[in-house]
């Protein structure tokens, strides 16, 4: 599969909305039944209040959720078209997702959590986890459970496991929802670096705590 | 990759695997599928007794002849020969494959034989019946009126008779089947006005026939040459090739009919059907412990993989395609199944070591490993591809 250039909204709407078109959320959204274009390598920050279909757009465009009326693609092809060994790919190689409940294994370590991601592509020695562990401060957790690791620690974890893989979109769900402002800034910085270096976008989600990106383009869900 | 990662997803997927519902199927397949191969090992061992012709079972042919009654010894009595239309009927039979008729000699048949220079001669009787019916290929089992001379295959009991019956009591010698096949026989037939000495040979030894058979193109021969004209004789002894021996249908056809079978073939056929009913029963045992076993280890598979549900979703997320989620899976049910079908091979086998030294001493042969081996890996084979099609099938439903 080629690089993933763009993602392409078009009239989507998820099914739970449908009959509601007229009415709060969808009348005011930028996103739903509108036609939205997402392109590598920017900053997207989709804004959202609770219940206007968040997570439900990262996990239609994760391709783990497909109740949703419309279209979507990526470079032009629509999604619904793709096999599971294209989203295994895809999900491997192309869109990498921080998941709003993290989703790590609490009975693994903090370092096997990442390692049960960089181990599919190989992405990052383990040293070059150590170094990003370290960044986010984190690392002298990484040997510690998930289960005993507090929810902002487990939200860095997750973020650096995110970054374990080649990606051409970066979807953050709420990533910096329990972290406090300086450790937002540096996970800001991390993701934006990484991103550049995939020469890739990144695309953050927030009801209130904003990863705080450099001149994002703001979207109202 | 650091090889400390390798066993990640295992260790993940391991939870709530539950030993004692693997150990409970691992066990009940096992038992169930001891009993099938067993059962399959035995009767391939005893059934070799009555697929050779020498078996002490030997069982797919047999000679019938209709009862004799005190009123056919004094000559009024039904006739003891078989009408066309009787034998009509008796090849209509469902286990009948094909019936053949002992042709009988229609002319005197007197025979001499030297034995080290005592010479011994008998009035004798000779029949022939189609060659495909014989136990016996002779090589030479062909007669040319041009350069005459007669094979003949005996019945294993006449010489038996002759040996521990006549000649230990008469002080003549006794004879073995290869001493036997190079006395020169010369037989004498005669009949309408005609005589003629043949040289006569035993070329083989029959345990089907209970008679002195003659190719059929000679006795063909000889009833043109020697028998009276217009005398043509009704067979009064009937071979059937026998489609499902042991079928209880024989014994009753016999029964009404009157007919008797030569020999204990009837008895024969009985035990070979009786075996065949029990091994049907046993086998049928073992395979329904084996599904049982089947279904355990199914529901346990469902519910292993209902609890890790989750997990496996998460897996999925990550990148790990279905197939490499569910190899956990894959690699404990394939271990689990190659383990029983070893286990349940060395058992077998060990059975069949405990028994085949037993039969030896009744005569019968060992029978061959390979379809016990081949229905345990058929068998577990279904199994093992069912299970991980069940595996795959529940995986794909959480991605």
């Amino acid at each position: 599969m080629d690089r993933i250039n763009t993602i392409t909204l078009e009239e989507a709407l998820p099914e739970v909305f449908v009959g509601a078109e007229n009415d709060e959320p969808v009348c005011h959204s930028e996103v739903w039944m509108q036609h939205l274009e997402l392109a590598r390598p920017g900053r997207y920050l989709i804004m959202a209040e609770s219940g206007t279909g968040k997570s439900s757009l990262c996990s239609f465009v994760y391709g783990s959720r497909h109740d949703y009326r419309g279209r979507i693609l990526f470079n032009g092809r629509d999604i619904r078209e793709l096999s599971v060994d294209d989203w295994c790919e895809v999900r491997r190689r192309h869109i990498s997702l921080l998941p709003q409940e993290m989703r790590l294994f609490p009975e693994l370590t903090a370092m096997e959590n990442i390692q049960i991601k960089n181990r599919l592509t190989d992405r990052l020695s383990e040293k070059e986890i150590m170094d990003l562990l370290r960044e986010v401060e984190i690392d002298h957790k990484a040997g510690q459970k998930a289960a005993f690791l507090s929810i902002g620690q487990q939200q860095r974890v997750a973020i650096v496991r995110a970054l374990c893989q080649p990606f051409d979109f970066l979807i953050l769900d709420e990533p910096v929802s329990h972290l406090d402002a300086r450790n937002n800034a540096i996970v800001a910085d991390m993701v934006t670096r990484v991103a550049a270096a995939n020469d890739a976008a990144i695309v953050a989600t927030s009801v209130g705590n904003h990863l705080r990106l450099a001149e994002p383009h703001v979207i109202h869900l | 990759m650091s090889n400390s990662y390798k066993g990640l997803v295992w260790r993940l997927l391991r939870r709530n695997i539950s030993a004692g519902q693997i150990a409970g199927y691992a066990l009940a397949t096992l038992v169930g599928l001891s009993i099938v191969l067993c059962a399959v090992r035995f009767y391939g061992d005893v059934s070799s007794a009555f697929n050779t012709d020498d078996g002490i079972l030997s069982k797919d042919y047999m000679v019938i002849s209709k009862r004799v009654s005190a009123l056919n010894t004094v000559g009024r009595g039904g006739e003891t020969f078989f009408t066309p239309a009787e034998t009509e009927e008796l090849s209509r039979q469902p286990w009948v494959r094909s019936v053949g008729a002992f042709t009988a000699a229609n002319f005197n048949v007197y025979m001499s034989v030297d034995l080290g220079g005592r010479s011994m001669s008998t009035y004798m009787f000779l029949e022939s019946i189609p060659d495909k019916f014989l136990d016996v290929s002779p090589s030479d089992w062909r007669f040319d009126p041009s350069r005459p001379e007669v094979p003949i295959i005996m019945s294993k009991e006449y010489l038996a008779l002759y040996n521990f019956g006549f000649a230990a009591s008469r002080g003549m010698p006794q004879l073995s089947e290869t001493v036997m096949a190079r006395v020169p026989l010369s037989i004498t037939v005669s009949g309408n006005g005609r005589s003629m000495k043949i040289p006569g040979r035993i070329v083989g030894f029959s345990s089907r026939l209970n008679t002195l058979a003659v190719p059929q193109d000679f006795m063909e021969w000889a009833n043109k040459e020697f028998a009276p004209p217009g005398k043509e004789e009704q067979p009064s002894r009937l071979i059937v090739e026998v489609s499902k021996p042991g079928d209880p249908a024989i014994d009753r056809f016999m029964r009404i009919n009157g007919y008797d079978v030569a020999g204990d073939k009837a008895d024969n056929s009985r035990a070979n059907y009786f075996l065949t009913l029990v091994t049907a029963i046993v086998i049928a045992i073992g395979s329904v412990i084996s599904i049982l076993a089947f279904f355990i280890l199914m529901l346990s598979i469902f519910l292993l993989l209902q609890k890790n549900r989750r997990k496996l979703h998460d897996l999925m997320l990550l990148g790990y395609s279905p197939r490499q989620a569910a190899r956990p899976y894959n690699l404990l049910v394939l271990s689990v199944n190659v383990a029983v079908l070893v286990l349940s091979i060395v058992i077998t086998e060990c059975a069949a070591a405990w028994w085949n030294p037993r039969l030896a001493d009744i005569g019968v042969p060992n029978g061959s490993p390979l379809p016990a081996l081949l229905t345990g890996l058929c068998i577990m084979a279904v199994v093992t591809v069912a299970n991980l099609l069940t595996i795959r099938r529940l995986v794909r439903r959480n991605f």
